[in-house]
């Protein structure tokens, strides 16, 4: 198969696309061949998704164009990808959660019978032969909402192969799998290709690339920098080129924290699971662990460990976890995040959009908000003490007063961290520290990042990326499941320890068995 | 740092000083619309520019623009306030059964002073706006339904006061010590009717708030981004809360300038108020999404619509064509501001086309 000469169904040429402030773009070709596994590499922010939006008619190219069997293609919407036989399953899971399996793969293109009625019997059978044919009959009337995200993954897969989808592109699909779910959409993945259907895979996790893969092509910061058949591509191959030189040569200083004072002392926490869809919660079981003054400890752990509950617990948002915060000595009473600020404690969220950034403000408004004192503002006090932190944090902008959405990824998060400093906190949270920003500004952050630490700051960050991990933490806890499955300090740490003590030892889609605990410390 | 915030050359400000006028007219088209309509009446109407005239059509948009204020609040955190016209009835209901009835205790009746009956019936309307912010930002129901209940709370007891009469003769009587009612609708300062000047001066306060206290820019955020903003820690039900609060005591203050006016309270008074108070704030360039808008805005729009309203009338416009018209306007300042808002969007990345590398 890899030997094969392939041929190019779908070749994406110099497309271009801009965002206000960044390039995500930047004239980028990328080949997909013919009845293959073309797996897309990149990190954060090198524009894998946007690449895939564009192909899957969900965002149009300022520049370039689409060429499917050499002709040249319009795509301007999900609709007209989707006549030229490309669909999508997309890395945020587009499932109905209010509808069920048949009425999810039906949707939006419904069958009919007498002009208007919906053909449920039909659906079901059509739904019922696409999952038969992915190997993984479900009952058709099964609510999504009751589904494993695998599963919905699989019911997404099958309303692609119904729409009679050619090219199949999957975003990430692993990214919120078990290990077993993993696996059986690899089964599925074969059985696709067997069925003639193209794949484009994105994935950040390098073995099951190197285990699916056949032809590679590496991304970074909207560039094309590699592109190659499997026979050609080895793990060192596709690290060098997703890093670069500017990540992969720097080499972190660390001052041991040892000597130290204790910061924060966590006893037992723990967060009892809800199950509903918008704000489905991990649980947390008995959580204990300490942080130093002027250290950086690391929570790694797949999607769905807790690792997002963990610091929502102690930045107030989660108010209904039990267990003791201790913060400088001082035993902590967290119900709502004013107590969390007050005491010192501050979180910089995952998401920027959805947590962190008030669109309609300006940067300095960003930055101050939920820091303002007095009953009235002072503009000019506010305005110097922006000035200040975004000098030390190097926020890139000509004008504070431009709005926020005007910043690039890696400014508008170290905008968000500018506004946490503005309280002088003692702790600092994040939430995955550089997500959705480009490798030059990731350094940039880790560098800021370790700069705040020597001053005195506490930093507890939670990442699903090894490689951060890795180069940000002077100490790391592995959650699997909402149990802490192992501690390493810096020196301990290598990629496979580390994933392995986070891969749950038993889960399947339909048991869910707890892994025992397994203690590397 | 420096360099980072270095103005821009003088040939970019020229590129983009087309863009930037066109964006200013859409931004300020409230005020443009408010000039073309005022040169329209004066020039069809000869009698539109007389004083005695614009005494009235202040009062009018007095009414109109201080719900507009006291609603800014509220749409701008995303929410809104259906109750507002109920209130302002219950307001002067609450006001006309104290001047008329009085109170009984212990087998006597009582009249309280006009100023003691003012400040009960604002603070039965504070309980309203307590109760529709309570269940907003604490039960979390929808703003649309918790103020569609209390809309119709509000009424219902506005109706049980007097059993659906009208409480007439609020002038009060000396011997009862409850004269001067009249004077809050009717007395002039300075020759401009006393309402105007307490929407004037509500205006200031609640526009003061908006810029420059945190309050205000609370307020903002929540309409921005509510999860941002309690993440952040902003007391999210507390900005919702206050909100509600001012929205019901603007209201209250409409309900008892028009008793005051008419020196009687009616149990339908404010019926609809609602719907101009909305549209004035939409008018105005609020956004019903919260988070962008402002306390001039709503000033402003509702001026567009006490002067439409009123230039029709003298025009001799048939009624129903004047509620056609009112429709057609408010459809499309919301449309325009659909425009301005996408053209910004689009513009945005051109304006700032000069700025430096960005980090990306």
């Amino acid at each position: 198969m890899n030997t094969a000469a392939t041929e190019i169904v779908l070749e994406a040429r110099a497309i271009t696309k801009r965002y206000p402030g960044t390039i995500a773009l930047d004239r980028v070709t990328f080949r997909v061949h013919r009845n293959q596994v073309n797996v897309l590499i990149g990190e954060n922010g090198a524009g894998k998704s946007t690449l895939m939006r564009i192909l899957a008619g969900v965002e149009a190219a300022d520049e370039g164009e689409l060429l499917l069997d050499g002709a040249t293609i319009s795509v301007r919407s999900p609709r007209e990808a989707a006549s030229h036989g490309i669909s999508i399953v997309h890395q945020e899971l587009s499932t109905l959660p209010n509808l069920d399996i048949s009425e999810n793969i039906f949707a939006g293109r419904e069958l009919v019978k007498a002009a208007i009625l919906v053909d449920r019997p039909a659906q079901d059978l059509r739904s019922a032969a696409a999952l038969r044919k992915l190997r993984r009959p479900m009952p058709v009337r099964t609510p999504a909402a009751q589904l494993s995200l695998g599963c919905r993954q699989i019911a997404e897969a099958a309303r692609t192969l119904d729409q009679g989808a050619r090219i199949l592109i999957l975003d990430e699909p692993t990214s919120a799998l078990s290990t077993a779910e993993a696996d059986s959409l690899f089964h599925v993945i074969a059985d696709l290709k067997r069925a003639g259907v193209t794949i484009i895979y994105i994935s950040h996790r390098l073995n099951e690339l190197l285990h699916l893969g056949d032809c590679f092509t590496v991304l970074r910061s909207g560039r094309v920098v590699g592109e190659a058949l499997r026979a050609e591509v080895s793990r060192q191959w596709i690290v060098e080129r997703m890093s670069g030189n500017a990540g992969a040569g720097e080499v972190q200083t660390r001052v041991p924290a040892a000597g130290a004072p204790e910061l924060l002392v966590v006893k037992g926490l723990s967060l009892a699971a809800s199950g509903t869809d918008e704000a489905a919660q991990a649980p947390l079981h008995d959580l204990s662990f300490t942080l130093h003054r002027r250290e950086i400890l690391g929570v790694y752990g797949l999607l769905g460990a807790g690792r997002t509950e963990l610091l929502e617990s102690l930045a107030g948002s989660r108010p209904s976890f039990a267990g003791q915060i201790i913060l400088g000595g001082k035993q902590l009473h967290i119900s709502t995040v004013a107590d969390a600020v007050k005491a010192g404690i501050v979180l910089v969220p995952e998401d920027r959009q959805r947590d962190g950034l008030i669109p309609e403000m300006s940067i300095r408004e960003n930055i101050s908000l939920g820091s303002e004192t007095g009953f009235f503002l002072s503009r000019a006090r506010e305005t110097l003490r922006v000035r200040e932190l975004a000098g030390e944090l190097n926020i890139a902008t000509r004008d504070l007063e431009l709005p926020v959405t005007t910043l690039s990824g890696g400014n508008q998060q170290k905008a968000l961290i500018a506004r946490c400093m503005m309280r002088s906190p003692s702790l600092l949270l994040l939430d995955e520290p550089t997500r959705g920003v480009d490798a030059v500004a990731k350094v940039e952050v880790y560098r800021i990042l370790r700069g705040l630490a020597a001053k005195g700051l506490g930093i507890l960050f939670t990442s699903s990326e090894i490689e951060e991990t890795r180069m940000l933490a002077d100490r790391v806890l592995v959650l699997c499941q909402g149990r802490i499955s192992a501690k390493f300090s810096f020196a301990e740490l290598t990629d496979e320890t580390l994933f392995a003590a986070a891969s749950p030892a038993v889960s399947t889609a339909h048991s869910s068995q707890s892994s025992e605990l397994r203690s590397h410390d | 740092m420096t360099e980072h915030l270095s103005s821009p050359g003088r040939s970019d400000r020229l590129a983009t000083s087309s863009v930037r006028a066109l964006l200013f007219l859409l931004r300020a088209r409230a005020v443009f619309v408010l000039l073309l309509l005022l040169i329209l009446f004066s020039a069809l109407a000869p009698s539109f520019l007389t004083a005695n005239n614009l005494s009235i059509l202040s009062k009018h948009v007095a009414i109109s623009a201080i719900l507009a204020i006291g609603m800014t609040f509220v749409v701008l955190t995303g929410g809104i306030d259906l109750s507002v016209g109920s209130v302002a009835g219950l307001g002067g209901m609450v006001a006309g059964y104290l001047l008329t009835q009085g109170l009984t205790f212990g087998g006597s009746v009582h009249y309280p002073g006009v100023l003691i009956a003012i400040l009960i019936a604002l603070a039965v309307c504070f309980a309203v706006g307590l109760l529709n912010g309570w269940l907003v930002a604490k039960a979390g129901v929808a703003p649309f339904i918790a103020t569609l209940g209390t809309l119709y709370i509000a009424r219902g007891a506005a109706l049980l006061l007097s059993n659906g009469k009208t409480f007439p003769n609020l002038g009060g009587q000396a011997v009862r010590g409850n004269t001067g009612f009249p004077l809050l609708g009717q007395s002039f300062l300075l020759g401009i009717p006393l309402p105007v000047w307490i929407m004037l001066a509500l205006f200031a306060v609640v526009a003061l708030v908006a810029a420059k206290t945190p309050l205000g820019r609370h307020v903002y955020a929540v309409g921005g981004n509510e999860r941002a903003a309690r993440l952040a820690g902003i007391r999210v039900p507390r900005v919702k809360l206050v909100t509600y609060l001012v929205s019901s005591l603007c209201a209250a203050l409409v309900g008892l300038i028009i008793a005051s006016q008419l020196e009687a309270a009616h149990p339908a008074t404010g019926e609809s108020f609602e719907l101009n108070a909305i549209a004035a704030v939409v008018l105005g360039g609020t956004s019903l999404m919260g988070g962008r808008g402002s306390v001039t805005g709503s000033l402003i729009g509702a001026f567009v619509i006490g002067v439409l309203s009123d230039g029709l009338v003298m025009l001799g416009v048939s009624e129903f064509w004047q509620m056609v018209i009112k429709g057609t306007v408010i459809v499309l300042a919301v449309a325009i501001d659909q425009l301005q808002s996408r053209l910004q969007a689009k513009f945005l990345p051109y304006l700032l086309s000069s700025s430096p590398e960005d980090g990306q």
